[in-house]
C-alpha cells in the first residue's frame, strides 16, 4: 500500500519544477482515485518504477499550459518537440526527487514522453492510480501515481 | 582502571630505583674520596718513613767519615755540612710523621725516644764551628778544639754504631704499619667500588626490568587502545559519554556519525544534538530527564522506565540531499566515580527496521484478527444481506470519489466537500456496524476522524486531502477483500448438502432481513453501552422495496441514537420508576398520503435547553441566537449537520453526522421528518413518505 510520504515525494517533485523553472509555484487540487481509462492530456512524461514498488508515475498536461510555461521560461520555440522536452523535464524532476528520498529502494527508468495519440500506459496488477490535479495559473495538469 | 594502577605502581618503583641509585652513587663517591685521601696520605707517610729508614745508617757513615778525616787531618767542612743536613732532614721528617694521628704510636714513640738520645750526642758535633787543625811549618796537628771535636765525633760515631740498627728497626716498623694501613685502605676502596658496581648493576637490572615492564605495559595500553578503537569503529550503536555539563566527551563510536550525519560531537551539548530533530516538547522532556540522571538518589532502573527517548522518531539527512524518518533508541547508564556520578554513558541504536517490522507485524495481526472477526460475522449473517451492503458501500465510495474529483482550488471549494464525505462515511459506518462488519466500520470511522480534523482547518488545500484519498484506497481494497470472502462463503454454503434447509442458506434480502439486522444491532448496542432495552418492530413487511434502503439507514441511525442518548442506565431508570428494560419501538404503516415510519423510545427524551447548550458549544449558534430559540426550533437542531450533544466521539455517536443524514435521505425521497418529546419520558420520530407512485425514486 502506497504511503503518504511516497505520494508527497512525487507531488513535491512536480510542484518544485514549476517553482524553479517558472518562478511561480503550482498548487495541487483535490486528489482522487482513477476510475476507468487513464486521464491523458496532450503531452505526457512517464517514469517506470521497480524495486520496492512497481508501477508508473506520469505527468500529463494540456498544450496551452505548456505553451504558457515555455513563455514564462523565456523560450521562443513552442514547437511540438519543445513541448515533449518540457514534459520530459518535469518527469525527470519527479524522478530526481524520488531518487533523493527513496535511494536504492526504487529503481527508476529514464522518462518516456507521449503526445497526441493515446499512449499505452502499463497499469501494474493490483495497483490503483491516484490522480492529483496540478493547478498552475489558470491551467490544470495531472500527476498520476500508480504503484503497488 | 587496572592498567592505570599498574602503571602508577611501575612509576613509583622507577622513581624509587632512581633515588636509591643516586644515594648509593653519592655514598660510594664520598666514601671513595675519603679512602683515596687516606691512601694518598698513607703513601706520603710511607715515603717519609722509607726516607727516615736511610738516615741512621747515613748519619753513622757521615760520623765515621768525619772521624776518618780528622784522623788524616783532611778538610771536614763539607762532611760536617752533610751531617747537619741529614740530622735536619731526619728531624723534619720525624716531626711530619708525628703530626699523623693514625700512625702506629708504639713504633713512632720508640723511634722518637731513640732519636731523642741521639740529640745530646750529636749536638756538640753539629755545634762545632771552629778550626780543628793547627798548622806549623812542618806539619799540622789537631788543635785544642779539634781534639775536643774529635772526641765528640768519636763518641757520636760509637753511639750511632750502637743505636742505628735499633733506630732503623723502629723506623722499619713504622713503614710496615704504614704499608698495612695503605693496603687496608686500598682493600676498603676496592670493596667499596665492588659494592658500588654491584649496586649499580642491580639497580641497572631493576631499571631494565621496569623499563621492560613499562614497554610491555605501553604495548598492552596501545593494544587496548587499538581494541577500543576497533570496537568503537565496528559497533552498530552510537556510544558517547556525557559530562556534568551535559556535553559529549572526546570519544564516540563511528556509528554515531552515521546515525546523525555529522562528526563534530566533541563538546557538543546533548540538547544541540537533538535540536531540529525532535519537537520542542520532547527536547525539553529529554533535557529534564538527563538532568535527573545526575541525581545521586535517582534509581537507574526506575529512570529507564520513564526514558522519553526509548523510541524516538527523528528526521535525518538521507545522504542524497533528502530527509528520511528514522527511529532511534537512547539508553543511559551512569558511570560512578568515587565522588558520585562521573559520566553518563549514552547508547543510541537505530531501531528503524525493528520498529517498522513490529508495525507490519501488528498490522498483519490486526488484519488477521479483523479477517477472522469478519469471517465470524459473515457466518452469522445472510450473505445476500452482506452482498447488498457491499454494493451500497461500493456505490458510497464511488460517490465519495466523485465528491473528491470535483474541481477545487480554494478553501471554500475544498471545505464544501467535507460535509458530503462525512455523510457518506457515516452511513457506511452505521450499516457495517449493524451487520457487525467491524473492520469496515472501524475504517469508515477512521476516515470520519480524518474528515473531522480537516473540518477545523481554516486553510484547506489539496495536500490535506492526500491522506484521505490513501485511506479511501485502503477501504476500497478492504471492501474488495470482503467481497471476495463473501463470494467464497456463498459458494461454500451453496455446495453444502443441507443448504436448502439450513439457517445459513441464502435468503432474499428484504424486510425480514432488515428486522434481523436491526435486532442484531440492538443486542450489540445494548451490550456495548450496558443498557438493557428491547426493540419491537411492526409492519416492516409493508415497506416497499424502493424505500427499504432509506428506511434501513434511518432505523439504524435512530436505533443508535436511542441506545446512546435515549435509553438511560439501569440506575437512572430505577430512580425514575421506569421498567428496568427500556422499550424501543419502530412501526411502518400505510397511511392515506403514502407511508409513515414511527420510531420511539421511552428514554430520557430531548431537553431543548441541553440542545441549545450543545449548539452553542459546537458553534452552530451564538448564545444570543440560542436564547431566542423556541422549543420547537431547538428540537429541530438535531437535524443540523455537525450537531451532537456528546462531547467525545465514539463509534456510535458524537460526530454530529447522524440525524442530518436521516433527514437528507427522507427529504431526498420527498418525505418529511418530525420529532416530539417529553423530557424524562420519551422521544418520538415521525417520518412521512409519499406513496410509491408519487415518489421520485426509481
Amino acid at each position: 500500500m502506497l504511503r503518504e510520504e511516497e505520494l508527497k515525494t512525487f507531488v513535491d517533485g512536480t510542484t518544485r519544477y514549476f517553482e524553479v523553472a517558472a518562478q511561480q509555484p503550482a498548487t495541487i487540487g483535490s486528489p482522487y482515485l482513477l476510475e476507468g481509462e487513464p486521464a491523458i492530456q496532450d503531452y505526457t512524461g512517464l517514469i517506470s518504477i521497480s524495486g520496492k514498488r512497481e508501477g508508473v508515475v506520469y505527468f500529463t498536461a494540456p498544450r496551452a499550459m505548456l505553451t504558457v510555461l515555455l513563455m514564462k521560461m523565456q523560450e521562443s520555440d513552442f514547437s511540438h518537440e519543445s513541448m515533449r522536452d518540457l514534459v520530459g523535464e518535469v518527469a525527470n524532476t519527479i524522478s530526481g526527487n524520488a531518487r533523493r528520498d527513496f535511494g536504492h529502494d526504487f529503481v527508476i527508468s529514464v522518462p518516456s514522453v507521449f503526445s497526441g495519440e493515446k499512449p499505452q500506459i502499463p497499469n501494474p496488477p493490483g495497483a490503483r492510480a491516484f490522480v492529483i490535479p496540478i493547478h498552475w495559473r489558470s491551467h490544470s495538469a495531472k500527476l498520476v501515481v500508480s504503484l503497488t | 582502571m587496572l592498567l592505570s594502577d599498574t602503571d602508577r605502581n611501575r612509576r613509583v618503583l622507577t622513581a624509587a630505583a632512581g633515588t636509591v641509585l643516586a644515594v648509593v652513587m653519592g655514598l660510594v663517591l664520598i666514601i671513595g674520596f675519603r679512602l683515596a685521601t687516606q691512601i694518598r696520605a698513607s703513601v706520603g707517610n710511607l715515603q717519609r718513613a722509607s726516607e727516615l729508614q736511610t738516615y741512621p745508617e747515613l748519619i753513622s757513615q757521615q760520623l765515621t767519615a768525619l772521624r776518618q778525616r780528622l784522623d788524616t787531618l783532611e778538610y771536614t767542612g763539607h762532611v760536617h755540612s752533610e751531617l747537619s743536613a741529614s740530622v735536619s732532614g731526619f728531624n723534619s721528617d720525624l716531626a711530619s710523621l708525628q703530626r699523623q694521628t693514625d700512625l702506629d704510636s708504639s713504633a713512632l714513640a720508640g723511634a722518637t725516644v731513640l732519636w731523642r738520645n741521639y740529640t745530646p750526642v750529636l749536638a756538640p758535633v753539629l755545634a762545632y764551628a771552629g778550626e780543628p787543625y793547627s798548622d806549623s811549618a812542618t806539619n799540622s796537628t789537631l788543635s785544642r778544639s779539634g781534639r775536643a771535636f774529635y772526641a765528640h765525633v768519636r763518641r757520636a760515631e760509637l753511639f750511632a754504631a750502637a743505636n742505628s740498627t735499633a733506630l732503623h728497626d723502629q723506623l722499619a716498623a713504622i713503614s710496615t704499619s704504614l704499608q698495612a694501613q695503605t693496603a687496608s685502605a686500598a682493600a676498603r676502596l676496592r670493596l667499596l667500588l665492588s659494592a658500588g658496581v654491584l649496586t649499580v648493576l642491580l639497580l641497572g637490572a631493576a631499571a631494565a626490568y621496569l623499563q621492560l615492564a613499562r614497554a610491555r605495559g605501553e604495548r598492552a595500553a596501545r593494544e587496548a587502545q587499538e581494541q577500543t578503537r576497533d570496537i568503537l569503529a565496528t559497533v552498530r550503536e552510537g556510544f558517547f559519554l556525557l559530562d556534568a555539563d551535559y556535553r559529549i566527551g572526546a570519544v564516540w563510536s563511528q556509528a554515531l556519525s552515521q546515525i546523525f550525519g555529522r562528526n563534530d560531537f566533541a563538546g557538543l551539548a546533548f540538547e544541540e544534538l537533538l535540536r531540529d530533530k525532535v519537537s520542542s516538547e520532547t527536547l525539553a522532556t529529554a533535557t529534564k530527564f538527563i538532568k535527573l540522571l545526575w541525581g545521586e538518589r535517582a534509581h537507574e532502573n526506575l529512570m529507564k522506565s520513564i526514558n522519553p527517548l526509548g523510541q524516538l522518531e527523528v528526521s535525518v539527512d538521507n545522504g542524497r540531499n533528502g530527509k528520511e524518518t528514522r527511529f532511534l533508541q537512547f539508553d543511559f547508564h551512569r558511570v560512578m566515580g568515587p565522588k558520585g556520578v562521573k559520566h553518563v554513558l549514552c547508547s543510541v541504536g537505530d531501531i528503524t527496521s525493528s520498529v517498522l517490522l513490529s508495525r507490519e507485524l501488528q498490522e498483519a495481526q490486526e488484519s488477521a484478527h479483523s479477517q477472522l472477526d469478519m469471517m465470524v460475522s459473515m457466518l452469522h449473517s445472510d450473505p445476500l444481506q452482506i452482498s447488498a451492503f457491499l454494493e451500497t458501500a461500493a456505490a458510497g465510495l464511488k460517490h465519495i470519489n466523485a465528491i473528491l474529483k470535483e474541481p477545487a482550488r480554494n478553501h471554500g471549494e475544498f471545505s464544501k466537500k467535507l460535509a458530503g464525505l462525512a455523510r457518506e462515511l457515516h452511513a457506511m459506518k452505521g450499516e457495517s456496524s449493524a451487520l457487525n462488519l467491524m473492520s469496515i466500520a472501524q475504517r469508515a470511522h477512521q476516515l470520519e476522524d480524518m474528515v473531522g480534523e480537516l473540518t477545523g482547518n481554516t486553510d484547506l488545500s489539496g495536500k490535506d486531502f492526500l491522506p484521505l484519498v490513501l485511506k479511501l484506497d485502503e477501504l476500497l481494497a478492504h471492501l474488495n477483500g470482503v467481497r471476495e470472502m463473501t463470494l467464497r462463503l456463498t459458494a461454500l454454503k451453496e455446495n453444502s448438502p443441507t443448504a436448502q434447509s439450513s439457517a445459513l442458506a441464502p435468503r432474499a434480502s428484504g424486510p425480514a432481513e432488515l428486522a434481523t439486522t436491526l435486532q442484531t444491532l440492538a443486542h450489540k448496542l445494548s451490550a456495548e453501552h450496558h443498557k438493557a432495552f428491547a426493540l419491537t418492530l411492526h409492519g416492516l413487511e409493508d415497506c416497499p422495496p424502493q424505500y427499504l434502503s432509506t428506511v434501513k439507514d434511518c432505523l439504524i441511525q435512530m436505533l443508535r441514537n436511542a441506545a446512546v442518548h435515549g435509553i438511560e442506565t439501569d440506575e437512572v431508570r430505577r430512580a425514575g420508576a421506569k421498567t428496568e428494560a427500556g422499550q424501543v419501538r419502530a412501526e411502518f404503516r400505510r397511511v392515506e398520503s403514502g407511508f409513515e415510519l414511527l420510531f420511539e423510545d421511552d428514554g430520557a427524551g430531548l431537553s431543548p435547553e441541553s440542545l441549545k447548550e450543545a449548539a452553542v458549544r459546537k458553534s452552530i449558534l451564538t448564545a444570543q441566537q440560542a436564547a431566542a430559540l423556541d422549543n420547537r426550533s431547538a428540537l429541530a437542531l438535531i437535524f443540523k449537520p455537525g450537531f451532537s450533544t456528546r462531547t467525545e466521539v465514539t463509534m456510535d455517536a458524537g460526530r454530529g453526522t447522524g440525524m442530518d443524514v436521516v433527514a437528507k435521505a427522507v427529504y431526498g425521497l420527498g418525505g418529511k421528518i418530525g420529532v416530539s418529546t417529553n423530557p424524562g419520558r420519551f422521544t418520538r420520530f415521525k417520518i412521512a413518505l409519499p406513496a410509491v407512485s408519487e415518489s421520485a425514486v426509481a
